[in-house]
């Protein structure tokens, strides 16, 4: 099973041992670029990497602004899980909204 | 007099004419709605940057993304950036253009960067010597700018001429400082309700950074903005040549065609004449 570092505590997450969303309400999260919507719609979890290297973004996470390195952008929701291949951008977490910036 | 049938394949090579500015006269209109669609898009996400830099930084002095801790040299030099066609299909606006930033222009005391063939050949033609020439992007996605941007950089001050889309039928030369259009973006957006700070939010990896970075981003976007509105005035500059075109073709058609009967009318009487000088021959021979 992976293992993930929380932005938010810096404690490395067991997959397993995460909470399920539908217990916290899910999040709305959209990715975007000035000339196209990649996601955009409620989701249980993101996951993307930062400078730090890789994080996960649950709900109820602490406000959070971080510039985000090429990588794998997974987001789940609960019937699927897409992937967007991305070369950097920027993340914004607030009050279950998480809002992701690219080609910027 | 031309022969009817010479009439006949000029109005025929005319009617093509008519059909192709026609054409283009739709593509030029679809590309504008294209485009106005795009600037639109592209002001949206400009907005959501924006509240998110103005939360961050309020009344901050806007410092083109430079890094404080960077010891990078800072030109004591304006830059100029001329945003003008790629071909020669725009009417006289480049033109202007060109003049507009040379009323200003001092070698000693400015740069210039041109965007778009047409700007580099009318500055080559006055002997005016330019830093760089970048092509016109084709393409009105994800336009890539950050060579531009670094050089912006290196500069005291840029300032930035443009051509704006006022309407299908009137495009203006307008000049913009580059750190003023990202203000003047920005003001158009909705004020921003809280103040993002350390105590409230986690930043990786600084707060510092993270500003720096979308001040380089919102002039990303700023900069892809004015390029998408010359595009926009060029594809209007463009049509409204086209719209004159296709009516000058069809005038030239419609006049062809007059032409062309007249010819035709005049061939049939000439026959009839000759006929009937030939019946008055034949009678007056057969009275003889």
């Amino acid at each position: 099973m992976a293992t993930r570092q929380d932005a938010s505590t810096g404690e490395l997450v067991d997959d397993g041992k995460i909470e399920s969303s539908d217990d916290k309400g899910g999040m709305y999260i959209k990715v975007y670029a000035p000339s196209k919507v990649y996601f955009e719609g409620q989701a249980e979890s993101i996951s993307a990497a930062s400078q730090t290297g890789p994080f996960d973004i649950l709900p109820k996470h602490h406000n959070f602004i971080t510039l985000l390195v090429a990588c794998d952008i997974i987001i789940r929701t609960k019937s699927n899980e897409e992937k967007i291949r991305i070369q950097g951008g920027l993340m914004h977490v607030k009050a279950d909204s998480v809002i992701v910036f690219l080609d910027i | 007099m031309k022969r009817p049938n010479e009439i006949a394949k000029e109005e025929s090579s005319m009617a093509t004419l008519v059909e192709l500015t026609s054409v283009f006269e739709g593509i030029a209109s679809m590309r504008i709605a294209q485009t106005k669609n795009q600037v639109l898009e592209s002001t949206k996400f400009f907005d959501e940057l924006w509240k998110i830099y103005t939360q961050l930084r309020v009344d901050s002095l806007f410092s083109f993304g430079r890094e404080t801790s960077a010891k990078k040299m800072i030109l004591d030099k304006e830059l100029f950036i001329i945003i003008t066609a790629e071909g020669g299909f725009s009417g006289d606006i480049d033109q202007k253009l060109v003049q507009e930033m040379l009323k200003q222009y001092d070698a000693s005391k400015h740069d210039i960067i041109v965007i778009g063939h047409h700007g580099a050949m009318q500055l080559s033609q006055r002997g005016i010597t330019f830093r760089k020439y970048y092509k016109l992007p084709s393409k009105d996605k994800n336009i890539n700018v950050s060579p531009i941007i670094r050089e912006v950089e290196e500069y005291r001050h840029c300032t930035v001429f443009y051509q704006q889309y006022i309407s299908l039928m009137n495009q203006e030369v307008k000049e913009i400082s580059l750190s003023m259009a990202v203000k003047t973006a920005g003001m158009s957006s909705d004020k921003p309700d809280e103040v993002i700070s350390e105590q409230t939010y986690i930043f990786e990896p600084t707060s510092f950074a993270v500003a720096t970075h979308l001040e380089r981003s919102m002039m990303k976007i700023a900069l892809s903005q004015l390029i998408l509105q010359s595009k926009l005035a060029q594809y209007a500059s463009r049509f409204r040549a086209m719209s004159a075109s296709h009516q000058r073709a069809d005038e030239t058609k419609t006049d062809l065609h007059l032409a062309y009967n007249r010819a035709r009318r005049g061939v049939k009487d000439e026959r009839l004449k000759e006929i009937i000088n030939g019946m008055k021959k034949s009678k007056a021979g057969a009275a003889v």
